[in-house]
């Protein structure tokens, strides 16, 4: 979604700045509160992502002396936080995945170029994937998205939730093929 | 058939772009909760205290007097009708204390002179029923009357006042609101500390002890005597008691009171710390009201109940980190003052 240019400062130099200048957050906010709010629309839709993204960064201001300045990039921080507060939503993430079982998505592609360049294959088995991830336990879900919709590295998830990178691994791999299963029930060419 | 990449495609299909309303996120974290707040229920409190204190004040030391000699001509005032008053809560002293009490005080934009940080329109109807404060969020853009030699522009409303003074402010509100404001009244927030001081402490009765971690304030139960840092800390006060914004306004206008005997009962005999302490007054206060004027409306204004209400706002469509009034409902709540 979005990379960083290698240009600018690290987010890290942004967050020590803050702990004297909090006005130097606003640079984080200014850097990162966009691609925050694509993920939780991802997941959860534009209802609560507004306010969502606003809850991640007021979280993360509060712990900002806190913050380990080793790790130059504040994205897994971020999301972190951000999956904290997602998961005091599964209601409405289930609810959401429900929805794509039945219903066609009013998604706001822009144009039908882009649409077939990347969704028709997705939208031909939408309903299987919403299934697959509505049925998927919460932790594996949080690493599949974070990896498959945040574009987060392994070590980056594993940092972004507090667990180690075997961990990372296993519930990839068991959410991949959960999903797999999925689709593979789907496709009538393995029917029997 | 990649199954990540068919649930990155899912995803972009289920994507939203942000909207521009985003933006007010970005001031939440960095005001945090105090800006929720403010100019929010203590800031009102503190401007209503001050403003009692810098009224009634001078109202009382004139009463005596006129109590005992009434001057001609100047003891009829007609302050009947209705009454819009344009408060200004400033903050001319950063630097000097008065940060802490506001994070974001000490970084306005703009003039390092007098900036104001709470922007309010105190309504009083003709029978004195019930007093409205409006609060003009401070970043609001607006169109800014022409005053002196500036043209009128599109600006943050604040700057009306930095630039062009209280008559500035009051010129482009009047235009913006279709109110007429019949008077000014500003005060500084690090007055009300130093009028405390000058006075040598308020004393207070306290039914049970404090300790209020937000309020920065520890006290006994008992009578203890407030400092102006603590006094600031008291007026602050919300965990205590029930809890309630009416039993706080009480306790508000004890603090006022028992600063009123103060005056009354030690400073008056007092002539080196009464002069201190009108001179913190007089700093502390600019405004087009008479002495008597303030302690007609002073007085009238003792019983009537506040009530504090904010300026419809919406994030500006050309400036995402500034707001602008949301209409109808600003226009709708001007009129209902009218």
């Amino acid at each position: 979604m979005i990379t960083q240019p290698a240009v600018r400062g690290a987010d890290a130099d942004l967050v020590r700045a803050s702990w004297t200048d909090p006005e130097a957050f606003a640079e984080l906010f200014d850097r990162y509160s966009a691609m925050l709010y694509r993920y939780v629309t991802r997941r959860l839709g534009p209802e609560p992502a507004e306010d969502l993204v606003g809850e991640t960064f007021l979280v993360a201001f509060s712990r900002r002396k806190s913050y380990d300045l080793a790790y130059p990039d504040a994205r897994p921080w971020l999301f972190g936080i951000l999956t904290k507060l997602v998961s005091r939503h599964h209601r409405t993430e289930a609810a959401r995945y429900r929805a794509l079982l039945r219903a066609p998505v009013d998604s706001d592609v822009e144009s039908p170029a882009d649409r077939v360049a990347a969704g028709v294959t997705a939208q031909a088995v939408r309903a299987e994937l919403a299934g697959a991830l509505a049925a998927l336990p919460a932790k594996d879900r949080d690493v599949l998205l974070l990896i498959a919709w945040g574009d987060l590295t392994y070590e980056e998830v594993a940092r972004a939730l507090g667990i180690p990178v075997g961990t990372v691994r296993s519930r990839l791999n068991r959410g991949r093929r959960k999903v797999r299963a999925a689709l593979g029930d789907a496709n009538p060419m393995e029917k029997e | 058939m990649d199954d990540l990449k068919l649930l990155r495609d899912l995803g972009a299909e289920l994507e939203h772009q942000p909207p521009p309303t985003l933006a007010r996120q970005r001031e939440r974290f960095l005001r945090g909760r105090p800006w929720r707040r403010w100019p929010g229920w203590w800031t009102a409190a503190l401007v209503a205290a001050a403003t009692a204190v810098a009224v009634a004040v001078p109202a009382l030391l004139v009463a005596d007097r006129h109590t005992a000699a009434p001057p001609a001509g100047t003891d009829v005032v007609d302050v009947s009708g209705t009454r819009n008053v344009l408060l200004i809560g400033s903050d001319t002293r950063a630097g000097e204390g008065n940060e802490e009490y506001g994070p974001n005080l000490a970084r306005q934009p703009g003039s390092g002179g007098r900036r104001s940080d709470t922007i309010m329109i105190v309504h009083v109807p003709a029978d004195r029923s019930r007093t409205t404060a409006v609060s003009v969020p401070r970043d609001s853009m607006v169109r800014i009357a022409p005053c002196g030699s500036d043209p009128a522009r599109t600006d943050l409303i604040n700057s009306a006042y930095d630039s062009g003074g209280a008559a500035c402010l009051r010129a482009t509100l009047e235009a913006l609101t279709g109110l007429r404001l019949h008077h000014t009244v500003e005060v500084d927030f690090a007055g009300f500390k130093d009028m405390v001081d000058a006075l040598g402490g308020v004393p207070v009765k306290l039914p049970q002890p404090v300790d209020d971690k937000a309020a920065k304030l520890k006290l006994p139960a008992g009578e203890s005597v407030l400092n102006g840092e603590q006094a600031l800390g008291y007026v602050r006060l919300r965990r205590y008691g029930d809890g309630s914004d009416i039993q706080r306004v009480k306790r508000q206008q004890q603090f006022v009171l028992s600063m009123l005997r103060e005056v009354r009962t030690r400073l008056a005999a007092d002539p080196v710390r009464l002069k201190d302490f009108m001179g913190e007054v007089r700093r502390s206060v600019r405004t087009d009201l008479s002495l008597e004027e303030m302690y007609e409306l002073g007085t009238q204004l003792a019983d009537t109940e506040m009530k504090t209400v904010s300026v419809p706002w919406e994030p500006a469509a050309r400036d995402r980190n500034r707001l602008q009034w949301r209409q109808p409902e600003a226009d709708r709540l001007f009129a209902s003052l009218k």
